[in-house]
């Protein structure tokens, strides 16, 4: 029979490799801030080079991603998968995991969009099935 | 086999080796996210260390590589870099649709000449690898350069 322990160190082992991945994006040129907010709009995951509001962000994110999602509603678009926000001062980026957690990345005005979107794209099929396994746990 | 030709099928490797690794199955998430996430680094490295270097040889404009027309990586200042990417991305598009119906298969390359300078797309893996230089040079020439980068 299995113990209580080993669900714990598999959660551990995933919320590490969350934080890896986390840690893997901050290492992209120009991004200042990789989060992971739940259904809430609360920050669970973060790594960030400045101070930053999590409540702020995390609730902001959420609005923004919903409204968006919205939009695409009534235009007939479907699912919503990546909501950029350009601003004066660089770009706040927020893309879907699962069960409404969002990964979402604060980037500088000189990130390269590009780099920044490939890795969000190819990140999320793996996130997913992290918080899957997580979540079920 | 001159030094570019070299990278291109190195960085063409690395390039397989990371879409295999996002097609592995099983339960064990951790590791195989950890080494989803190694085998893009490497590829995305090599992907840098190309552009850094084709920018340095002589006659070439500028080089940067991009994914469904964002820029994913450049060297140095580079102008128009956003213009290039929805040039690259309508290029492809259309070409793709052509290249289905003639059965050409993946495309490869396309190069687009102007009367001033020209432009070389190259697919490699899920980017495409693009140089810019002038009308006159013989681009093929140019990138068997002995590279000192």
């Amino acid at each position: 029979m299995n113990s209580n322990v080993k669900p714990f160190e598999i959660r551990k082992t995933q919320v590490s490799e969350i934080d890896q991945i986390l840690r893997n994006l901050m290492s992209i040129q120009g991004v200042s801030a990789a989060a992971i907010v739940d259904n809430e709009g609360l920050v669970t995951h973060i790594h960030r080079d400045f101070e930053i509001n999590t409540d702020a962000i995390g609730a902001s994110v959420q609005v923004v991603f919903g409204a968006a999602s919205r939009a695409a509603l009534h235009v007939g678009h479907h699912v919503t998968n990546l909501v950029i926000c350009e601003n004066a001062e660089g770009f706040i980026l927020a893309m879907p995991i699962d069960a409404g957690f969002m990964l979402a990345l604060v980037t500088e005005r000189d990130a390269l969009l590009g780099r920044v979107r490939f890795e969000l794209k190819e990140t999320i099929p793996v996130l997913k099935k992290l918080f899957a396994s997580y979540l079920l746990k | 086999m001159h030094w570019f030709e070299s990278e291109l099928v190195l960085l063409d490797q690395l390039a397989e080796l990371y879409l295999k690794s996002q097609q592995q199955s099983g339960t064990d998430i951790v590791n195989v996210s950890e080494d989803i996430r190694i085998k893009r680094g490497r590829f995305i490295g090599a992907l840098q260390s190309i552009v850094n270097k084709v920018v340095n040889l002589n006659g070439i404009n500028a080089c940067a590589a991009y994914h469904e027309g964002l820029v994913l990586a450049y060297a140095e200042a580079m102008p128009n870099i956003d213009a290039l990417g929805v040039m690259i991305q309508e290029s492809v598009n259309v070409t793709q649709q052509s290249a289905r119906i003639l059965k050409l298969g993946d495309i490869q390359q396309i190069v687009i000449v102007g009367a001033v300078n020209k432009v070389a797309m190259l697919s490699v893996g899920p980017v495409v690898l693009c140089i810019v230089c002038s009308n006159a040079i013989n681009l093929a020439s140019v990138l068997s350069q002995e590279n000192e980068a």
